[in-house]
């Protein structure tokens, strides 16, 4: 579902992704684990188009990501370490407002609600205004959104960062959830516990390569702490 | 899709406390422009049409005497005030609505507001269409300078950019938005002026004032349009919100504020106009030497007036020297007033960079307070005191002529008075003033398509920067 082949990326004479391939298959959760600077955020950027690779594809559902921007968005969901909505809108408001976009319809009010609920934010905070949200509701309205829009995929850059462990703990499930439900999930976090909780998948990233690959059932925690450390410390 | 974002920057902005205040502030310098406008109309036409009445009353009850004395006397006529004067005064101020009608000599317009108001004139009119020429743009660079910057800053452009939205639905969704905040702002004033305006109007003219109404709004609104795109091209480009606040302003001071009072300068450095001495003298000199040519020709006599001309042909003589007059009198003020025009036409390409100066033009000409409907009065004025001069004249060489040395002991009653026909002055259509302005709407249709282009192009480029 979210390809990448052998894509590189330069910003100058610094490569940022370097001869990275990497393919994540439906219902697949995919967490790429590696230090700042690694190349995390620049292969969600691609995936999103907000970069081009300086060689290389990215393909999601099988269609090129540089060719057919706006179709390959339209399969995709993108959920940011901070979500950012607009502070003076309710949540509800931002809702309708990005599932318009999305989906290209209006939802009715209880439609929002469900969805509201669905992604854990008390109904009674749907109507206030959004500059009021904690980093966690404001990451449910996210949610909410990715929801909305039905995607295939879901790219998400560092989403449990900043989370306290419970609303970080209740993220982790609804994105089981909702890979159980078929939908292909990218991730990128720092959190092995996160990594180990949730992925199917995890990778390693380091200076742009991805250094490690490995099915999360086949690790337990502290190896996967261990090998971590290790790729780090080479 | 455009309509979605449009829906959303609205609701944004109608909860931003700058639109309430800026607009509210634009709304009420609106309302009170409006009203003070109102006012000074009502008042200047009810004292115009009594001083016009008085003054014909008086030359038709002036009694017996000579026909030369009344002429001289003469009569003032007054300019009509345009119905939109209203919304734009123009050079209306500055130029003065009354001429004296007299022998001899081609009068200018006097009574100038401009002569008796405070030095805080110099400033500007408080007009409507001032307000909308300077104020509003500023309004729509307040309220717009970040639609886009604040975006990529907050990092909401990156959601909307992750859902694909294409960057022109986000481009004409902003501008919608923008240009919709204006359009509530002024909308409702508008109407109600243009309705108030033209019900108070008798049918006959209404049609007219309609037409230029509508024309305005065409105007203004690729002016406001102007702005709204570059505003918006803007702040795409601009690495900051701070740094688009900024470059805005820049041009929002350079274009409105400096570029009129030197595009002024400039183009009278291109078209000079003489100084009143040196007009008055060379005047004078045209005069006097058509004069000496004419009472040669017709009299034999080497200068005007001379004794040897006889009285019994001192009304042909009278005739004849207005007549000569005519020629040196209409070449003067002709190469002034075409001077005129063509600083006013130099002006209008300065509208390329400044689209206030077009707008500017644009604007008087169809209020019909420009210079082109100014000497349109003018020459109206001059028309009739020449067929009062020819009325008097006429009459002395059919009377007075015939008295021979006794010819000052005519006098003339009430009949030759009441021949001279009150004075009518129509203003000019609107087609004349579109034939005078069409090339400050063509520019500001030019100005709107390059901000339209510039902003697409600032939205085609990579927005995640």
């Amino acid at each position: 579902m979210l390809d990448a082949i052998e894509v590189t990326k330069q910003f100058g004479a610094k490569s940022a992704l370097d001869n990275i391939s990497l393919s994540v298959l439906p219902g697949e959760i995919y967490c790429l684990l590696g230090a700042n600077g690694a190349g995390k955020t620049t292969l969600v950027n691609l995936f999103l188009n907000f970069l081009q690779p300086t060689s290389g594809s990215l393909q999601i559902g099988k269609l090129d990501v540089v060719r057919h921007p706006l179709e390959t968005k339209r399969l995709l969901a993108y959920i940011p370490e901070q979500v950012t909505l607009y502070g003076v809108l309710s949540g509800l408001e931002n809702l309708a407002f990005f599932s318009s976009l999305a989906i290209g319809e209006h939802l009715p009010r209880q439609r929002l609600l469900e969805l509201l609920e669905a992604a854990g934010l008390p109904r009674q905070a749907a109507d206030d205004r959004v500059a009021t949200y904690s980093k966690g509701m404001r990451q449910k309205v996210g949610i909410a959104i990715a929801l909305a829009k039905n995607a295939k995929a879901l790219l998400l850059d560092e989403p449990t960062s900043g989370l306290d462990p419970s609303a970080a703990n209740e993220f982790s499930e609804l994105l089981v959830r909702t890979s159980n439900d078929g939908v292909t999930v990218l991730t990128t976090t720092h959190d092995l516990f996160h990594a180990k909780q949730t992925g199917t998948r995890i990778g390693i990233m380091k200076q742009g390569r991805l250094v490690e690959e490995l099915r999360s059932e086949e690790v337990s925690h502290a190896d996967l702490e261990a090998l971590y450390l290790k790729h780090m410390k080479s | 899709m455009f309509a979605i974002i449009a829906a959303k920057d609205l609701r944004v902005l109608t909860r931003d406390g700058r639109l309430l205040w800026a607009g509210g502030l634009v709304v009420i310098l609106m309302l009170v422009a409006l009203a003070a406008g109102w006012n000074r109309q009502v008042q200047l036409n009810s004292e115009r049409s009594a001083g016009q009445a008085l003054d014909y009353d008086a030359w038709l009850h002036q009694g017996y005497r000579h026909p030369h004395d009344a002429a001289e006397q003469g009569m003032h006529v007054f300019k009509p005030e345009p119905s939109l004067a209203v919304f734009d005064p123009g050079i209306g101020p500055f130029v003065g609505s009354t001429v004296w009608l007299q022998a001899h000599r081609q009068s200018e317009v006097k009574f100038r507001p401009a002569q008796d108001a405070t030095g805080l004139q110099r400033f500007g009119e408080l007009s409507p269409a001032w307000l909308l020429q300077v104020l509003l743009p500023l309004l729509i660079i307040v309220i717009g300078f970040n639609s886009v910057s604040d975006e990529r800053e907050r990092g909401t452009l990156r959601q909307l950019l992750s859902l694909g939205a294409p960057a022109r639905s986000l481009l004409y969704g902003k501008a919608a938005a923008l240009a919709s905040c204006v359009g509530i702002l002024i909308a409702p004033v508008g109407l109600a002026f243009a309705v108030l305006i033209v019900a108070r109007l008798p049918a006959g003219e209404r049609v007219d004032v309609v037409y230029r109404i509508a024309w305005l709004a065409a105007g203004y609104g690729l002016y406001l349009g102007f702005f709204v795109f570059l505003t918006l091209a803007v702040s795409a480009l601009a690495r900051s919100s701070r740094t688009s606040l900024v470059l805005l302003l820049g041009f929002w001071v350079a274009a409105t504020l400096i570029a009129p009072r030197t595009a002024s300068e400039a183009t009278n450095l291109l078209h000079p106009t003489p100084s009143r001495l040196d007009f008055d003298n060379q005047l004078a000199h045209d005069v006097a030497d058509a004069g000496r040519k004419a009472w040669s020709t017709h009299f034999g006599a080497r200068t005007p007036w001379d004794p040897s001309v006889p009285l019994s042909k001192w009304g042909a003589a009278l005739k004849v020297d207005d007549e000569a007059g005519y020629g040196a009198l209409d070449e003067n003020f002709g190469r002034l007033w075409d001077t005129f025009e063509r600083q006013q036409r130099a002006q209008e390409w300065v509208g390329l960079v400044a689209p206030v100066v077009a707008l500017r033009g644009f604007s008087m000409g169809l209020a019909g307070t420009d210079f082109s409907q100014h000497r349109d009065f003018s020459t109206a004025a001059e028309a009739q005191r020449r067929k009062i001069q020819n009325i008097v004249s006429e009459d002395l060489i059919e009377h007075a002529d015939r008295l021979g040395n006794a010819h000052f002991t005519y006098k003339a009653g009430p009949e030759l008075w009441a021949t001279v026909p009150q004075f009518k002055y129509e203003l000019p259509s609107v087609s004349f003033a579109l034939a005078h302005h069409w090339a400050s709407l063509a520019l500001l249709a030019v100005m709107f398509c390059l901000s339209v282009a510039l902003a697409q192009f600032a939205l085609s480029r990579p927005l995640m920067r």
